[in-house]
């Protein structure tokens, strides 16, 4: 119950998360699952299936750079980039999430402001 | 020639543009071999299984599918090694590893829709737009070598039948018509499947969607715009050689957007193509100096008339009593409109034009050269009634519309006051060829 409850609340939210971990350097898709689940200390596990779409969907839109590079696994990886516009898209999110948050919180508090 | 300079070096820029964005489109659909090492997947390996299921999902240009594939299978591999080592059995591993992920149909249709955003949409109609206009031109120069390349060769080859006593006349009897209509339709044929191919491979490029995807809209639009330049818009000399070349033009549309769309373009060097395209303006801008005086539709006169030139099938000469002596000013006189038609007027005076009735200008096929009329015909092959002002008889008489006029004599013929056509005044001859559309070729009225 607990896990649908946090994958409802996750939707959307993965673009946010996605450019939140790429805000601090290149990764690849994997890595950026795990970044994610240990910045939040295991509580935000992004669908994996939900991962790529977002990765390809903000690269379309001009918020990540792909390119491919060699892995010590054996085959090439593709590592992402944030780029200008992905910052500027990040800042906003960023600020729509807070004031989201806090609403949600007095809603859900009860308390008046 | 400062514009001359100009006008060439806008051309040159404006192809190697075009060369340029296709190029870059064509990189996303070639599969390149950069992203195949060690990707192999094996369709009996469940990784390789679902990563198959998700490629086959994917409405994408070959290179993007080729990516997602690679990047599945390593996010698969380094899934599947973290759950061994958090201690799943291999097969429970690759089963969590898959599932994660979700139903193959799934993922392939959200990424697919991920990688086609409306940038991109956008994108790939501006480039396909441009890439058409470009490859139009591209085509265009093509299409007009690849004519003189066969015209070289056709005037090669009657250099050799000459010598063995057979030597073809390629240019003399119908003024060239079937040579100039052969390069205009072969020129607009060329251009308009480059155009569309330069378009289908453009958009489907820079949009990330499969050239098949693309290619039904490029398709249409290439029959619409081609197809109505090739039939209604390009008016020049035609044949029966040329008119199946342009009437066939949409469907070439049609098959340069659709067969054989996922292969990769020839590559063709920028320099030579700007190579060819300066050789190809050049021979055209010599060629055309050098012609200049000898084509085209309007009339050309031929010498007064001799003896033996066959007149009298016409109609008998009019009785002198009849005309007035003196009331025929002259023998006529002709004005060459280009494709607006050629127009005759003579000078009957009032008195005279009361003895005569239904007074018409009559064309008759003549033999080459000028040699009187082509006996082989009985009638006229255009009839033009007279308009009357003042004095002045005049009509205008449409060479340019008549399918194989060649050499023709104008007469003007009237009936008499005992109810019999006579010849009034031979008002000369001359050449013309037709000048039109295909589709005024075809409604021609002959």
């Amino acid at each position: 119950m607990q896990g649908k409850i946090r994958a409802q609340l996750l939707k959307g939210t993965t673009p946010l998360l996605v450019l939140s971990v790429l805000r601090d350097g290149e990764l690849y898709g994997y890595e950026i699952a795990q970044r994610i689940r240990d910045r939040s200390g295991g509580a935000f596990i992004p669908s994996e299936g939900a991962l790529y779409p977002a990765l390809h969907a903000l690269e379309a839109d001009g918020a990540l750079q792909a390119s491919w590079r060699e892995s010590d696994r054996g085959p090439r990886r593709r590592y992402y980039k944030i780029t200008s516009g992905g910052l500027a898209m990040l800042d906003e999110h960023a600020q729509e999430w807070a004031t989201f948050s806090v609403a949600m919180g007095h809603a859900v508090g009860g308390s008046d402001r | 020639m400062i514009g001359l300079l100009v006008i060439l070096a806008g051309l040159g820029v404006f192809v190697t543009a075009t060369v340029a964005i296709v190029r870059r489109a064509e990189w996303r659909l070639r599969p390149g071999p950069r992203n195949t090492a060690g990707l192999a997947s094996p369709s009996d390996d469940p990784v390789g299984s679902y990563v198959d299921r998700v490629a086959a999902s994917l409405a994408l240009p070959a290179a993007d599918v080729r990516d997602v594939r690679a990047e599945l299978l390593d996010h698969l591999g380094d899934s599947i090694a973290t759950l061994e080592d958090e201690g799943f059995s291999h097969d429970d591993a690759v089963r969590e590893a898959v599932g994660r992920l979700g139903p193959a149909p799934e993922l392939g249709r959200q990424l697919s829709a991920a990688h086609q955003s409306t940038r991109r949409l956008l994108a790939g109609a501006g480039g396909g737009v441009f890439a058409a206009a470009g490859g139009f031109v591209v085509g265009y120069l093509g299409g007009i070598g690849a004519s003189l390349l066969m015209f070289i060769g056709a005037f090669l080859a009657a250099g050799l039948l000459a010598k063995v006593g057979f030597a073809p006349d390629l240019t003399g009897p119908d003024n060239g018509s079937t040579a100039n209509s052969l390069l205009i339709s072969m020129t607009i044929a060329v251009a308009a499947a480059t155009s569309i191919r330069f378009a289908v491979r453009t958009s489907a490029g820079l949009s990330r969607r499969a050239p098949k995807t693309v290619a039904g809209f490029w398709a249409l639009a290439g029959v619409v715009v081609f197809g109505w330049l090739a039939i209604f818009g390009v008016s020049g000399q035609q044949s029966w050689y040329s008119i199946p070349i342009e009437l066939a033009v949409p469907f070439i549309a049609v098959a340069a957007a659709f067969c054989r769309i996922d292969r990769p373009m020839p590559h063709i060097a920028r320099w030579a193509i700007a190579s060819f395209a300066v050789l190809v303006i050049v021979t055209v801008a010599v060629l055309g100096m050098a012609t200049q005086t000898t084509t085209g539709s309007d009339a050309g006169a031929f010498n007064g008339p001799e003896p033996d030139m066959h007149f009298d099938l016409v109609a008998a000469p009019a009785p002198a009593a009849w005309l007035g002596e003196g009331d025929l000013s002259d023998s006529g006189s002709s004005e060459a409109t280009g494709s607006f038609g050629t127009t005759f007027s003579i000078d009957l005076s009032r008195g005279a034009s009361a003895n005569w009735h239904d007074l018409r200008f009559e064309a008759w096929h003549g033999l080459p050269n000028g040699d009187g009329i082509d006996t082989r015909y009985t009638a006229a092959f255009l009839i033009q009634p007279v308009s009357s002002e003042d004095s002045t008889l005049t009509a205008t008489l449409h060479f340019e519309r008549i399918r194989q006029p060649g050499s023709w004599w104008v007469f003007l013929t009237g009936v008499g006051p005992d109810g019999r056509r006579y010849s009034l005044d031979n008002s000369g001859g001359g050449t013309s060829t037709f000048n039109g559309s295909a589709w005024d070729w075809i409604t021609a009225p002959q």
